[in-house]
């Protein structure tokens, strides 16, 4: 053995060679360790996982925990690991960095845009309000706080306080030797209760605990039915209620009449009088909430008005049962003398009558809804008939009026379509014209009023119909949210329209007029070929023309506004300009140039007047009559000779009027226009003309008028809108003019805004 | 000789008791007012033009930094306490009501980037261009003592600006990265972060707190919110906008003061259409601050101009100027809706009435309800061409004037090219594209 060999130790060769291999693995970089919490690592403190060496601690898996469970007692549950980790399907892969955090993104978004959106309510409501508080006021919370508070310990007792207390201590004492009574209500409580709790054994405190918990459960829950119970709205399902309330009553009065004839007879003869109560009341009569709403709309609504006059034939037959029954013979009577008379389809007291004439006596029998249902057919037919009838009376009517009118109606009489009938049922209805009274006529118009409504309906049907489509069409282009909508739905209308003036502000003499004429240079070639052709007939009393400013804006709002409007009016407008034109038709004859000539020399006619100064009985002291001369000089003394009227500047001129009473002067103080807020000028005369100082109105109304539209106090912080508002209940209102106009009467109220 | 004696019966005159108004005999029948109408117009006339005679905005000037003002910090609870910074670093704190600095100390080297409050008010907290976050107490340090920052935060980042939540103690600044802060942790709680170099402004909504809003240089406003991962939304529009403000009532409008020379009110649930746009500067608008009722905001500009807005309307109320006043950098509203302080370039903060013509000090109720009435007779009559003339005529530097109407020129010559091309090309081809539209390039989600 050499020494080589010798020095060639095993050991110490194997732990260089690891030490070797160990070279790589070895980390100089620590794993950080946070002392502040923070988010994000730092790359330069990433280190490797130490997978290579063999003492490192791996992972532990499914598989090693299915397999020690295997070897110990609980083998299911390592089997039933096992099979859920089988079953259940890996997931998916997550998605890119990017495309993640967009959504995100847009799910935070989201969710900040419905935080933001609770305050759309409270913000709508600060800009309509007429004046606002700042800072906003808070509500002041008062405790009560004298049920909190102790007696002072330390109380100084006077003499007699104390004489007293150590005589009713001494009455207690007697008391107790005597009788053995202990007054002391607390202590016997106490006592009670200790009783109670010691009669208890443990199971049946559980006992009771188990029972007191069912009953409470019981309780919730039928509570919970019977709220859900009441909530039900469905028509369909308190029928069948009622149905089967019905049947149980009849089923329990069948069993009734076998076991207990005598309480069946009470319960029919209880049942007929509820039935005869029911008839004699007014239920069915118009004077219910239902028939009272359908009362208000029955003026604009045929189908309404139907069904109330349906509603009250309704309760004049329940009514006139018994009477029927007593004498048929007299009905008969009646119902022939009153055939001859003019009947109205919507008059109830005639229409039962004629209803019956047409039915014959035989249905009576039947059940009531099935009278109702034949009553309403018949009904419906003779509406047909009426309507005819009335179409042929206006038929006849536009053949009798004079040719002279025939060419300005002649429009007309193309439209309606009108079936021209036989001689002989013309003559008729003439002849009831004939005997006209104000109630045919009144209904002649009403039926024209109807007609006219409902063609407007259809017209504005159709007018939806095609708002409609173009809708439906852009939705799959486009799906365009109003973000705002719940905003702009909150907000009120203001109540004080106050004028806004958004304009620059003018900062030279010459005004800002060179991009203005830019702007009506490329206006006015669109609104040339708009503009409808000047009527012949001026009215000279309007000088200047007045504009509606809100043309030229270009906010959206408003002339989303604005379109809405024009959309709504269109059909008035549309009516309007269809009765001018037939004013004008109407006025045709009258000669327009010589009332307009009339005006002009209506301002010059005291012409060469002259004027008596003299006053009877003055200057004859004497008595009267004593010298006609005298007299007769003093009155040309005293006539008065006006000069002779200026010449008008447009005398001469016939088609020419010069308003000579304006002003120059006065011209540059007034509007040429109407400003922004409002929309008709009729508004804003009425704005401008109400006065508002202390000189014309009281002093209450002048505070209330001239109360400013922001109020703060000096040298107080102004916070933030608080969260608290929003569940903040109406403010109770501190300041007296506040209160003082919370006060008022509606009508009032928008009489002071 | 006769004597005339004059008699009063002192039941016609003096007063029973101190708050008994005299009776006034009189009847409103409006018969026996013919002339109430041309009477109220010449009263509305007069009070015009009384207001623009009493329209003396200017209070007072603050000076003492030695280098141009760039930010302002209000105290939350104090109305006579005003921070400011400057360029060299300095911070001052401002008695209002004295007209003096309380304490001035060096807090940063370079510029002061940023001034915010605590919510309780005991701290204020500073950022720099030297990437610090510095607190400081509200109290001043006792006579002798050195002004040291309670605490000082290295930041990994640039710093541009800081703001601070309303409702805790957490607090945002924003410069590479937007970070929120709580007040116990020197380390950023969240980093928020939407690949864009530079966030120079950043502002905390003051209503729904979580929210916030940043300014970026890639031309975009970015919107948080405190609790999520990842921002919500970006907008960006033609130009930088340099500072973003919330509407303390509304809380989900804010406005930013854009490079452009406009103001843009934004609903942060609608951002592809700016609510209003804000016109007449005539130069990059560098600030604008709410007035805490919501209703108003104000605006500086690089125009050497502070304006006043209604926070719905496009165009300014009121502009404010001076000759020494150079470009404003800064601009507040104070906590009571009196104040506006400008800070600007020439080292001067000033004061200015938020309300020109309104009367300082004590106002008797008579007067007051006089005061009311002359507002409502403006108000009612507004419309009135005198009237609105005399309104709104302010004399403005010639300066202004100038660029405006070079602005306004150019206006003119694209209107009327872009109706040329209209009218030439094809129908339907060269669309109207409102005013709104066509500042907002894209909204990022």
């Amino acid at each position: 053995m050499s020494d080589d060999e010798e020095q060639y130790n095993p050991k110490s060769h194997k732990k260089l060679l690891q030490a070797i291999s160990n070279l790589g693995n070895v980390q100089h970089i620590r794993k950080s360790t946070r002392d502040e919490r923070q988010l994000q690592q730092d790359e330069f403190q990433l280190v490797k996982r130490n997978n290579t060496s063999e003492h490192a601690a791996r992972a532990v898996g499914v598989s090693d925990l299915v397999q020690i469970l295997r070897t110990s007692k609980h083998v299911e549950t390592g089997k039933k690991l096992k099979n859920v980790h089988s079953s259940k399907k890996v997931l998916e892969k997550p998605l890119e960095k990017p495309a993640a955090d967009r959504i995100k993104r847009k799910i935070g978004y989201e969710g900040v845009k419905k935080k933001l959106g609770r305050w759309d309510a409270i913000v709508a409501k600060q800009r309509s309000a007429e004046t606002q508080i700042f800072p906003i006021p808070s509500d002041t919370i008062y405790i009560n706080t004298a049920a909190h508070v102790k007696n002072l310990k330390g109380r100084i007792k006077s003499d007699l306080a104390k004489q007293l207390e150590a005589s009713d201590q001494k009455l207690k004492e007697l008391r107790k030797a005597q009788i053995g009574d202990t007054t002391d209500e607390k202590a016997l409580a106490k006592q009670e209760r200790e009783l109670l709790q010691k009669k208890l054994t443990r199971d049946e405190l559980f006992a009771r605990r188990k029972e007191l918990a069912y009953l409470k459960m019981r309780e919730s829950q039928k509570s919970a039915k019977a709220r859900m119970q009441n909530k039900i709205k469905s028509k369909k399902y308190h029928k069948l209620q009622k149905r089967q309330k019905i049947l149980e009553q009849i089923k329990e009065f069948e069993q009734m009449q076998k076991t207990n004839p005598e309480a069946a007879l009470e319960k029919l003869n209880a049942l007929e009088k509820s039935r005869v109560l029911e008839r004699a009341s007014l239920r069915h009569k118009n004077t219910g909430t239902w028939a009272k709403n359908l009362q208000v709309r029955a003026k604009y609504d045929k189908d309404v008005r139907k069904d109330l006059a349906e509603q009250l034939s309704v309760s004049r037959q329940l009514t006139e049962k018994k009477i029927e029954s007593d004498s048929e013979d007299e009905q008969m009577i009646k119902v022939e003398t009153e055939a001859s008379a003019p009947t109205d389809p919507f008059n109830p007291w005639t229409k039962g009558k004629t209803a019956k004439k047409v039915e014959s006596q035989a249905d009576s029998e039947d059940p009531n809804w099935r009278k109702y249902w034949t009553e309403r057919n018949a009904n419906e037919k003779l509406l047909a008939e009426h309507q005819a009838d009335l179409e042929t009376v206006k038929e006849e009517k536009q053949q009798e009026k004079p040719t002279k009118k025939q060419k300005t109606k002649s429009i007309k009489k193309k439209k309606a379509n009108v079936t021209v009938e036989n001689g002989w049922v013309v003559e008729e209805v003439k002849s009831s014209a004939k005997g006209q009274t104000i109630d045919d006529i009144f209904e002649k118009h009403e039926e024209d009023l109807r007609q006219k409504l409902s063609k407007k309906l259809e017209k504005l049907k159709k007018q939806a119909e095609i708002l409609k489509q173009p809708k439906t069409k852009a939705k799959p282009l486009k799906k365009k949210r109003d973000e705002l909508k719940n905003l702009k739905d909150l907000s009120f209308k203001k109540t004080k329209q106050r004028i806004e003036i958004d304009e620059p502000l003018n900062q030279e003499e010459e005004q800002v007029k060179p991009s203005l004429d830019v702007l009506n240079k490329l206006t006015s070639t669109e609104e040339a070929a708009a503009e409808p052709s000047a009527d012949s007939a001026i009215d000279p009393n309007k000088v200047t023309t007045i504009t509606v400013k809100q043309k030229m804006r270009d906010s959206d709002v408003m002339n989303d506004a604005l379109a809405d409007d024009e959309e709504a009016d269109y059909d008035e407008t549309d009516a309007a300009a269809e009765r001018q034109l037939t004013i004008s038709q109407a006025f045709e004859d009258d000669d327009i140039i010589a009332d307009f000539n009339k005006d002009k020399t209506k301002e010059s006619e005291i012409k060469n007047a002259e004027i008596q100064l003299a006053m009877p009985g003055w200057g004859s002291w004497a008595g009267a009559g004593i010298s006609q001369e005298v007299m007769n000089r003093r009155n040309k003394r005293l006539l008065l000779k006006l000069a002779a009227p200026e010449k008008r500047r447009d005398e001469n001129r016939d088609n020419l009027y010069i308003n000579e009473t304006t002003n120059k002067q006065a011209r540059a103080h007034m509007v040429s226009s109407i400003p922004f807020p409002f929309k008709s000028l009729a508004d804003y005369e009425a704005s401008i003309r109400a006065p508002i100082g202390r000189n014309f109105v009281p002093e209450t109304a002048f505070r209330m008028m001239t109360r400013p539209a922001v109020i703060t106090r000096k040298g107080q912080v102004i916070e933030p809108m608080d969260e608290s508002e929003l569940l903040k209940p109406d403010r109770r209102l501190r300041h007296v003019v506040d209160r003082r106009i919370d006060r008022l009467p509606v009508k009032e109220k928008a009489k002071i805004k | 000789m006769k004597v005339k004696m004059i008699s009063r019966n002192p039941d016609n005159y003096v007063r029973e008791t101190k708050l008994q108004q005299h009776k006034i005999p009189r009847n409103y029948d409006p018969a026996l007012h013919p002339l109430e109408g041309p009477r109220e117009y010449v009263r509305a006339l007069n009070a015009t033009k009384l207001d623009r005679v009493f329209a003396k905005p200017f209070v007072c000037n603050l000076s003492g930094h030695r280098d141009g003002v760039a930010c302002f910090g209000k105290h939350p609870k104090m109305l006579s306490t005003l921070a400011t910074g400057a360029y060299d670093g300095e911070v001052r704190i401002w008695d209002l009501a004295n007209r003096c600095s309380v304490r001035s100390f060096v807090a940063h080297d370079g510029f002061v980037r940023g001034i915010a409050y605590a919510r309780n008010a005991e701290h204020f907290y500073t950022v720099g261009d030297d990437k610090t976050i510095k607190v400081w107490s509200s109290q001043a340090p006792e006579v002798g003592e050195d002004e040291e920052p309670v605490n000082t935060i290295l930041s990994r980042h640039i710093l541009q600006g800081i703001s601070h939540n309303r409702k805790d103690n957490s607090f945002a600044t924003c410069g590479e990265v937007c970070a929120i802060w709580d007040a116990k942790h020197n380390d950023p709680i969240k980093t928020l972060k939407w690949g864009v170099d530079t966030l120079h402004s950043i502002s905390y909504n003051p209503v729904e707190t979580n929210v916030l809003a940043c300014c970026a240089s890639d031309r975009s406003i970015i919107l948080y919110d405190q609790r999520e991962a990842q921002p919500l939304r970006k907008v960006v529009l033609t130009m930088k906008s340099n500072k973003l403000a919330w509407n303390p009532m509304e809380a989900f409008n804010f406005t930013v003061a854009n490079e452009d020379c406009n103001l843009y009110t934004f609903d942060t649930r609608k951002l592809q259409t700016p609510l209003k746009v804000h016109f007449d500067h005539v130069s990059a608008v560098t600030d604008v601050d709410y007035a805490p009722t919501g209703k108003e905001f104000v605006s500086s500009s690089y125009d050497k101009t502070v304006r006043i807005y209604h926070a719905h309307q496009s165009h300014s109320r009121d502009i404010y100027h001076t000759k020494r006043m150079q470009h404003v950098v800064c601009v507040a509203w104070s906590l009571d809706n009196r104040y506006i302080f400008s800070g600007s370039d020439e080292m001067n903060i000033r004061m200015w009435k938020a309300n020109a013509s309104e009367k300082l000090g004590v106002v008797r109720p008579r007067e007051r309800a006089n005061f009311n009435y002359q507002e409502a007779l403006k108000e009612k009559y507004a419309a009135h061409p005198q009237i609105k003339r005399i309104a709104r005529h302010r004399q403005v530097p010639r300066h202004v004037l100038n660029a405006q109407r070079k602005m306004r020129s150019v206006k003119d010559k694209e209107l009327v090219k872009e109706a040329n091309v209209r009218k030439h090309s094809k129908k339907g081809t060269v669309p109207f594209v409102s005013e709104k539209r066509k500042h907002v390039i894209r909204q990022d989600v």
